[in-house]
C-alpha cells in the first residue's frame, strides 16, 4: 500500500466566507440581485426625500391612468400615484419578510444543530418537526390570524416557525456530517462543551447554507406575505401593500389592465433577486460529474470526434486483433488542465498489464478513456486507442456501444456503487446478457446463472433474487465481474477492484481475475495502487505518476530492478513488498503528496518529492529504454542511480547525500 | 409492515390530536364571545351573555373541549356562529371543490414539471439554461397575478373559459372541467416550476451515481439509462415533492378559490376567520390536517414501496 497523504484541513471560516462572496458577485444573477435588493431598500427607507408624492395623494384629474410623465408608473382607481406607493411600502415589506427568514432559518438551524449533538435530542425534535411538516400551513397561519388579528410581524415570525421544520431537514445531515468530524472529535476530548463545539466548529460549516436558505425563506415570506394581503389579510387598509394593491388592481382588470403591470413586475423581481441570490451562493463549487453527458455535450463531442477522425485517419501500422496499443494519450477537463499526458503502452491478448501510483496520478483517467467513459467535462485531447482497427479517441458514441461490454468491459472501484440499487441483480445481469449476447428471456437467465457460478457464487438463484444492497462487497465484486463478463469481453478494465474490500476478499477476487484471465485469454488493465496486486497477477506494468507514465516494464524486472526513484521509493514504501528478513525498522515515506494537475512543473514532475534530484531535472524528461528487456524509463538519473545502486531511505534525506548528488551534477 | 402501518397511524392520530388542541386553543383565544360574534355589534349585552351561557362558552376550557372533541369524533363540527348552517355539512360540499382543484392541479404540475425537468436534465447546453430561466421566472410570480393574468387572456380577451364559479361535477360534467380550467392552470404554473427544478436536480444527481457507468459499460442504450434507471433512481423526491405540492393544496388553494369565487375549504378557512366563526375555523382546520396527514401516510408506503432498501427492511 502506498502511504498518501490526504488533505485533512478543515474548512476555514474566512476563506468560506471570502469565497461565498466572491461567487455572489461573479455571478451575474447574484450581482443583479443583490443590487436591485440594495436599490430598493435605499429607495424605500429614503422615500420621503424623492417621491414626488404622499401614499395617500389623490390625483383626480388622473383616475387609473397609464404611465404618465406625471405619474411614472400611472395611478390607481383612487387617483394615487403607484411608483410613490410601491416603493414607500417596500423597505417594510422587505423587513417583515426577514422576520420570516430569521427566525425560520435560525430556529431550523438551532434545531439542527442540537439534533446533530445529542443522539437522544435528534429523535425527539425530528418526531416533533415531523409532525409540524405534516401540518396544513396555510390554514394554520389563517386560524393564527383569526386568534391573534393581523399583526404581520407576529404573523411573519409564526410562517417562520412552520418554515423552520424544513429547514431543520435541509441542515441536519450536514451539521451531522461536521459533528463527525475528526477534529471535533479532538475538540470534544480536548474538553471543549457541546456549546463550544457547536458554534466553533458545526456553525461556520453552516454558514452558506445558512445564507443560502435565508434567501430562499425570505422570498418565500414576501410571496406570502403579499398572497395574504390579497385575500385581505394585510396591513389596514389606507397603507399600501404589494399585495393589496395587486388585490385592488385585479378589481380593474376588465378596465385597466396596466393596474397589474407595475407592482407584480416589483414584486416578481425582488422576489427573483432573492432567489438569484440564493441560487449563486447555493451553487456547489465542485459538484460530481455526470456519467453520462447531456445531449448538447454528447452532439458536441460526435462532431469533434468526426472531426478529428477525418483529419487524422488511423494509421498504417495498426496493432493486431486483440492488442490495445495506446499511443501519447492525453486526458484533460474541457478547455484546460490537462490530468494525463502522453501516455503509451501495449496490451497483448492473454496479458495483464497494471496502471500503478498514488491516487491523483490519472491511472483512472486513463482507463476510463479506453471505453470512452470519461465523466462529462473531460475528454481525450492528443493521441490514439487502438482497438480492432479503430482509434478509440475519436470513436462516435454509437461506435464505442458497440463495442462496450462486447470487447472492452469495465469492473470499478466500489461494487456497491457499481450495482443499480433500485433493481434487483437478476434483473441487471439478464439484461446485460440479453443485449450483449442478443439471447432470449429464458436463455439469458439460465447463462445469467451459469456467469455467477463461474464467478465463485454458490447460491446463485437467491443472489439473482436479491438486491445490491442485501449482498456483501465481495459478492458485489463478483456480480460486476459476471456483469463484465456477460458480453464475453477481450480486454477487461479493473479499475481498482480490490480496493474497497476486506483483505480475505480482495485474495479470492484477484484468484477469480487470474483463473478467468487463464480460461478465456482476455487481457486485462488493472489499475491498482498495490503492488501486491502487481506481483500478484500482472505480466506488465507502467507506472504513473502525475499524468505520466514514468517507468514501465515486465513485472518482474520492474519489481526486481526498479530504476525510477519513484518506483524505488512506492517498493521501499510498501509493507508486503517488503519480505520479513529483510523489512527495514522503518517503513520509508514519500514527502508531501502528489502535485495538482496546474502546479505540475515543467521538467520531472516528481523532482519535489524525489530523494536523488538535481538540476539536471528541471528540463522536461523523455521516456528511454531502461535497458531491461523492453522496459523504459522517465529519468535522467536513471542510469546513474543503477550504477550506484541506490536506494530510496526511510529516514529524511540526509543533506549530505543530496549536496553530493547536486556537487556530482555541477560537475 | 403491518406493524409499520400501524406505528405510523397512531402518530398520525396523535398528530390529528394535537391540532385538535390547538385549533380548540387558538379559537377561544380569537377575540370576543360567540354570543357576540353571532348576534352581532347591535345585540345587548345580556342577549349575549344568554347566549354565550347557551353555547357553554363559560363553563371550564377543558369542559368545552371534550365536549367539541366528542362531537367532533362523531362528525359533529356544531353550527356556524353567522349563519347557523352545520358546520359539517358546509365542510362536506367544500370538500370536492377543494379535492378537484388539488387532484387536477397536482396531475397537470406533475406531467409539466417532470417533462421539463427531465427535458433540462437530460438536454443540457442552452436548453436547459433557458428553461432554467423561465422556471426560476415562474417560481417568482405569485400565484394570485398570475391568476389575473390568465383571467384577462382567457376570460375577458377570449372567454375561452368562465372568469369565475364552480360548477358541480352532478350539474354538468363539462362545465364543471370548464369551472376548474383556470383555478387548475394558475396553481399548476408555480407548482409545475417547483417539481420541474425538483426533477432536473434529481435526475441530475442520478447521473452522477456510479451505476450509470456500469450501465453505460455494458452497452445500455441511453435512452433505457435516462427513462429507466435514472428516473426510477430519481423517482423517490420526485414522488415526495408531488405529494408535498399537493398537501401544500389543501388550505394552500385559498388564493386561487378567492379569486375564482370557488366554493373550496380555503374560501371557508378565509371566510370564517374574517368573521371570527369560531366552530367554522376549528372544523375546517381539523378536516385540512386529517387530510394533509393522510396524504402524508400515503407517501411514506409509498416511499417504501419504491425504495428496495425500505422494502426489505
Amino acid at each position: 500500500m502506498i502511504p498518501s497523504i490526504a488533505p485533512t484541513a478543515a474548512p476555514r471560516k474566512t476563506a468560506l466566507a471570502k469565497f461565498s462572496g466572491h461567487r455572489l458577485l461573479t455571478s451575474p444573477g447574484g450581482l443583479a440581485g443583490t443590487v436591485w435588493l440594495a436599490a430598493l431598500v435605499l429607495a424605500s427607507l429614503t422615500a420621503p426625500l424623492w417621491l414626488p408624492y404622499k401614499t395617500e395623494d389623490q390625483d383626480f384629474t388622473a383616475v387609473l391612468s397609464g404611465p404618465s410623465v406625471v405619474h411614472w408608473l400611472g395611478t390607481d382607481e383612487l387617483g394615487r400615484d403607484l411608483l410613490s406607493r410601491i416603493f414607500s411600502s417596500a423597505a417594510e415589506t422587505l423587513g417583515t419578510s426577514l422576520i420570516t427568514a430569521v427566525v425560520g432559518v435560525g430556529l431550523g438551524t438551532i434545531l439542527a444543530m442540537a439534533a446533530a449533538a445529542s443522539f437522544r435530542a435528534e429523535g425527539i425534535i425530528s418526531r416533533i418537526t415531523e409532525i409540524m411538516m405534516s401540518l396544513p400551513g396555510t390554514v394554520i397561519m389563517l386560524a393564527v390570524i383569526g386568534a391573534v388579528g393581523i399583526n404581520i410581524p407576529l404573523i411573519m415570525a409564526i410562517l417562520g416557525v412552520l418554515i423552520s421544520s424544513g429547514i431543520y431537514r435541509v441542515m441536519l445531515g450536514q451539521a451531522k456530517s461536521l459533528q463527525s468530524q475528526l477534529y471535533v472529535d479532538a475538540a470534544k476530548v480536548d474538553g471543549v462543551g457541546p456549546l463550544g463545539i457547536g458554534l466553533r466548529h458545526v456553525l461556520p460549516g453552516l454558514a452558506n447554507t445558512i445564507v443560502v436558505q435565508s434567501a430562499l425563506i425570505f422570498a418565500v415570506g414576501m410571496l406570502i406575505q403579499a398572497g395574504l394581503a390579497f385575500i385581505g389579510f394585510g396591513p389596514p387598509l389606507p397603507k399600501p401593500s404589494w399585495g393589496g394593491m395587486i388585490q385592488s388592481a385585479s378589481q380593474h382588470v376588465y378596465d385597466a389592465p396596466w393596474l397589474m403591470v407595475p407592482t407584480g413586475a416589483v414584486l416578481a423581481l425582488t422576489v427573483l433577486s432573492a432567489n438569484a441570490i440564493g441560487n449563486a451562493l447555493g451553487k456547489a463549487p465542485n459538484a460530481t460529474a455526470s456519467h453520462l453527458p447531456s445531449a448538447a455535450i454528447r452532439r458536441k463531442r460526435a462532431a469533434d470526434a468526426a472531426a478529428s477522425a477525418a483529419a487524422a485517419p488511423a494509421g498504417d501500422n495498426l496493432p493486431a486483433a486483440g492488442q490495445l496499443s495506446v499511443r501519447g494519450l492525453s486526458v484533460g477537463v474541457d478547455g484546460g488542465t490537462p490530468l494525463v499526458t502522453d501516455v503509451t503502452f501495449d496490451v497483448a491478448p492473454g496479458t495483464v498489464l497494471g496502471l500503478v501510483g498514488e491516487s491523483g496520478c490519472g491511472k483512472t483517467m486513463t482507463a476510463l478513456s479506453l471505453l470512452g467513459l470519461l465523466p462529462s467535462g473531460v475528454s481525450v485531447s492528443a493521441g490514439q486507442i487502438l482497438w480492432n482497427g479503430k482509434n478509440l479517441a475519436s470513436a462516435t458514441e454509437k461506435d464505442l456501444e458497440g463495442i462496450r461490454g462486447r470487447d472492452i468491459a469495465l469492473i470499478s472501484q466500489e461494487p456497491m456503487r457499481a450495482l443499480d440499487p433500485m433493481f434487483t441483480v437478476g434483473y441487471q445481469l439478464t439484461a446485460a446478457v440479453r443485449r450483449l449476447g442478443r439471447a432470449g428471456k429464458a436463455e439469458a437467465r439460465a447463462e445469467a446463472l451459469s456467469l455467477l457460478e463461474k464467478v465463485g457464487i454458490v447460491d446463485a438463484r437467491r443472489i439473482l433474487r436479491s438486491y445490491p444492497h442485501q449482498i456483501s462487497g465481495g459478492m458485489a465484486q463478483r456480480v460486476a465481474i459476471a456483469l463484465a463478463l456477460s458480453g464475453k469481453p477481450r480486454l477487461l478494465v479493473a479499475d481498482e477492484p480490490t480496493t474497497a474490500l476486506d483483505v480475505t476478499v480482495q485474495a479470492e477476487i484477484l484468484s477469480l481475475l487470474r483463473s478467468l484471465v487463464k480460461d478465456t485469454g482476455m487481457s486485462v488493465v488493472m489499475v491498482t495502487h498495490d503492488l501486491g496486486v502487481v506481483a500478484d497477477i500482472c505480466d506488465n506494468v507502467a507506472v504513473m505518476y502525475a499524468g505520466q507514465v514514468v517507468e514501465s516494464g515486465r513485472t518482474a524486472s520492474i519489481l526486481d530492478n526498479p530504476r525510477h526513484p519513484y518506483t524505488l521509493a512506492l517498493l521501499a514504501a510498501d509493507p508486503h513488498a517488503n519480505t520479513a528478513h529483510d523489512m527495514p525498522e522503518r517503513l520509508a515515506t514519500i514527502k508531501g503528496q502528489v502535485p495538482q494537475p496546474k502546479d505540475w512543473p515543467a521538467g520531472c514532475r516528481f523532482a519535489a518529492r524525489c530523494q536523488f534530484a538535481g538540476s539536471a531535472c528541471t528540463i522536461p524528461v523523455p521516456l528511454l529504454p531502461s535497458g531491461s528487456e523492453d522496459g523504459e524509463v522517465r529519468c535522467v538519473k536513471a542510469d546513474e542511480l543503477a550504477v550506484e545502486g541506490l536506494e530510496w531511505v526511510a529516514t529524511d534525506v540526509p543533506t549530505h547525500r543530496v549536496l553530493e548528488i547536486v556537487e556530482k551534477d555541477m560537475a | 409492515m403491518a406493524m409499520f402501518v400501524a406505528k405510523r397511524l397512531l402518530m398520525a392520530l396523535a398528530t390529528v390530536l394535537v391540532v385538535a388542541v390547538l385549533a380548540f386553543l387558538l379559537v377561544h383565544a380569537m377575540p370576543g364571545s360567540p354570543g357576540a360574534v353571532s348576534l352581532g355589534a347591535g345585540a345587548s349585552q345580556e342577549a349575549i351573555e344568554e347566549l354565550n351561557q347557551r353555547l357553554g362558552w363559560n363553563d371550564p376550557l377543558f369542559v368545552q373541549f371534550f365536549r367539541w372533541l366528542g362531537d367532533a369524533v362523531q362528525g359533529n363540527f356544531g353550527a356556524s356562529l353567522i349563519d347557523g348552517r352545520s358546520v359539517s355539512a358546509d365542510l362536506a360540499s367544500r370538500l370536492p371543490v377543494t379535492a378537484s382543484l388539488a387532484a387536477g392541479t397536482t396531475v397537470l404540475s406533475a406531467i409539466l414539471g417532470i417533462a421539463l425537468g427531465v427535458t433540462a436534465a437530460v438536454r443540457g447546453g442552452l436548453l436547459d439554461r433557458i428553461l432554467g430561466g423561465f422556471v426560476g421566472l415562474l417560481v417568482a410570480l405569485p400565484p394570485f397575478w398570475i391568476g389575473i393574468i390568465f383571467v384577462y387572456l382567457f376570460a375577458v380577451q377570449s372567454s375561452v373559459f368562465p372568469a369565475t364559479g364552480y360548477v358541480p361535477f352532478e350539474v354538468s360534467p363539462q362545465d364543471w372541467a370548464l369551472s376548474l380550467a383556470l383555478p387548475i392552470i394558475t396553481l399548476a404554473v408555480g407548482a409545475a416550476a417547483f417539481l420541474a427544478r425538483q426533477t432536473r436536480a434529481s435526475m441530475l444527481e442520478a447521473l452522477q451515481q456510479e451505476h450509470i457507468r456500469t450501465l453505460r459499460a455494458t452497452a445500455t442504450p441511453t435512452w433505457k439509462i435516462l427513462y429507466i434507471h435514472a428516473l426510477r433512481y430519481a423517482s423517490l423526491p420526485i414522488v415526495a415533492g408531488i405529494a408535498l405540492q399537493f398537501m401544500g393544496l389543501f388550505g394552500g388553494s385559498v388564493i386561487a378559490e378567492q379569486l375564482f369565487a370557488m366554493p373550496g375549504l380555503g374560501q371557508a378557512v378565509q371566510a370564517s376567520v374574517s368573521t371570527h366563526d369560531a366552530p367554522a375555523v376549528q372544523g375546517v382546520v381539523v378536516i385540512a390536517t386529517i387530510v394533509v396527514v393522510a396524504v402524508n401516510l400515503l407517501l411514506e408506503l409509498a416511499t417504501k414501496f419504491l425504495d428496495p432498501k425500505l422494502r426489505a427492511s
